[in-house]
């Protein structure tokens, strides 16, 4: 729900550049902030994290026929700022595949960038205060929360027809005519709550099953900026 | 699903025009298209260019009816948006086309080139980590899809995916992700430690773009043709 799979050419052009502004800066923060650490951990952790984000999107939980996005997950392991990344070479790939335009790869980004920015901060706030799996539950359902108040914004100050960016409407099962922001909205959050209580639940098991297999991907040591010398 | 060692093979065994165009033709090329698709109002431009793409794809000797095939697999998604607008067929084609006409000038770039002259290109316009990110991600996910296959085929076998067992099916499904995650981290870090050991420091060796060749006409004629045809003929 939380991020926009149309084609090319739908979007106005100030929404679409706009995004790409916020990339460009997010993008740049993030870059800046990974410039010393230990690139031998994360550029594989980036990729492994990455491709599974990937695949998770190609495939449909019957019978609602909703996908994951897992970047929640990504901030976890990755931290906020390689997070970002992933979230841009997610996107980034999958609209190479026609999975969503080219040009709304800055929305995109910015809308699962921030969903990765929200899980590891409240991640690591809740630390040692539930169980790892309605920690990451509760993290999952609160960041997805707060990520579709910022598509319903970006709706709101585009000025479409607020129908075109649901995702029930890319099942076939849209609204007729115009809907208001506010029709919008309340679809955005009842529909959309749904998918959040799914992904929260899945994101729970995964970082369930690595802290039990593979803790160490769940340690804080990992997103410290202790190393220099950037690739080598 | 897309076989990567098929694309693989198609990128460094050819030879014809687009083979020998440069990386930048060739994504100048894709920048054309992508263009066109977004400038679209109607769906004949945009058929017309895909098939300009089709005809130069088999002009330069590329598998053109795979690649149409593989192309169609953004269809699905564009056509329900499309759907969902309810402004007729000529709204579904001009959806569906927005999307498949990029998707096979992707796949002209990526079979016609060597992944490692792609990333090569990349690092010299991108940040090294992005560079790096991107080509670990290539390489990791096709192998994860055919894990990801193989545990779903493993699932459904024994009737664990059912529609209307909801939780089951999110059980069945973070068990193979979360699995699937562990198992890509160790593929991707020993992948990165066997190009460490070969001396791979952030960058490719071949690092440059290359500059433009005698048979770039083609990837730039033919884009240039695509995005000509959608602004002209309206």
């Amino acid at each position: 729900m939380t991020h926009i799979h149309i084609p090319d050419g739908i979007l106005p052009v100030p929404l679409w550049a706009l995004g790409f502004v916020l990339l460009f800066i997010a993008l740049g923060l993030s870059l800046f902030r990974l410039r010393a650490m230990d690139m031998r951990k994360k550029i594989p952790l980036l990729g492994a994290v990455s491709a599974v984000m990937l695949v998770a999107m190609s495939l449909e939980i019957l019978p609602i026929a909703y996908h994951i996005n897992l970047s929640v997950v990504a901030g976890i392991l990755l931290g906020p700022a390689l997070g970002f990344v992933a979230a841009f070479i997610a996107n980034l790939v999958l609209s190479l595949m026609g999975h969503g335009g080219i040009t709304v790869i800055g929305l995109n980004t910015v809308l699962l960038g921030s969903e990765a920015l929200l899980g590891h901060t409240l991640f690591y706030l809740l630390r040692g205060r539930m169980q790892i799996f309605w920690r990451a539950f509760l993290v999952t359902v609160v960041s997805l929360f707060l990520v579709t108040l910022l598509l319903i914004g970006m709706v709101a100050v585009s000025d479409l027809d607020p129908g075109y960016f649901t995702h029930e409407a890319e099942q076939g099962h849209a609204f007729k005519g115009h809907i208001s922001i506010a029709t919008f909205a309340t679809l955005a959050l009842s529909l959309g709550s749904i998918g959040w209580l799914i992904e929260a639940a899945i994101t729970g098991s995964v970082l369930k099953f690595i802290a039990q297999v593979k803790p160490e991907l769940l340690s804080h040591v990992l997103h410290s900026r202790n190393k220099a010398g950037g690739l080598s | 699903m897309i076989d990567v060692a098929k694309i693989d093979y198609w990128a460094a065994s050819g030879s014809g025009p687009l083979h020998r165009a440069s990386v930048i033709s060739k994504t100048l090329f894709l920048l054309l298209v992508v263009a066109a698709a977004v400038a679209a109002k109607d769906p004949y431009p945009l058929a017309s260019g895909y098939v300009v793409l089709m005809l130069s794809a088999a002009g330069a000797g590329l598998p053109w009816r795979r690649m149409s095939l593989i192309s169609l697999y953004s269809a699905t998604f564009a056509l329900l948006y499309g759907i969902s607008l309810r402004g007729g067929p000529a709204m579904y084609a001009v959806m569906v086309l927005k999307a498949i006409t990029p998707a096979f000038a992707m796949l002209t770039l990526i079979v016609s080139t060597p992944y490692p002259k792609i990333f090569s290109f990349l690092s010299t316009v991108l940040p090294e980590i992005l560079a790096a990110g991107l080509f670990m991600t290539y390489r990791t996910f096709f192998i994860l899809l055919d894990m990801m296959d193989n545990f779903v085929a493993a699932i459904r076998l024994r009737g664990g995916f059912s529609p209307g067992r909801l939780l089951q099916n999110i059980k069945n499904i973070s068990q193979g992700i979360a699995m699937l995650l562990v198992k890509a981290v160790e593929r991707a870090t020993r992948l990165y430690g066997v190009m460490a050991v070969r001396g791979y420091s952030g960058s490719m060796a071949e690092a440059g773009t290359g500059g433009f060749r005698r048979d770039d006409w083609l990837p730039l004629g033919s884009g240039a043709l695509v995005l000509f045809l959608v602004l002209v003929w309206r």
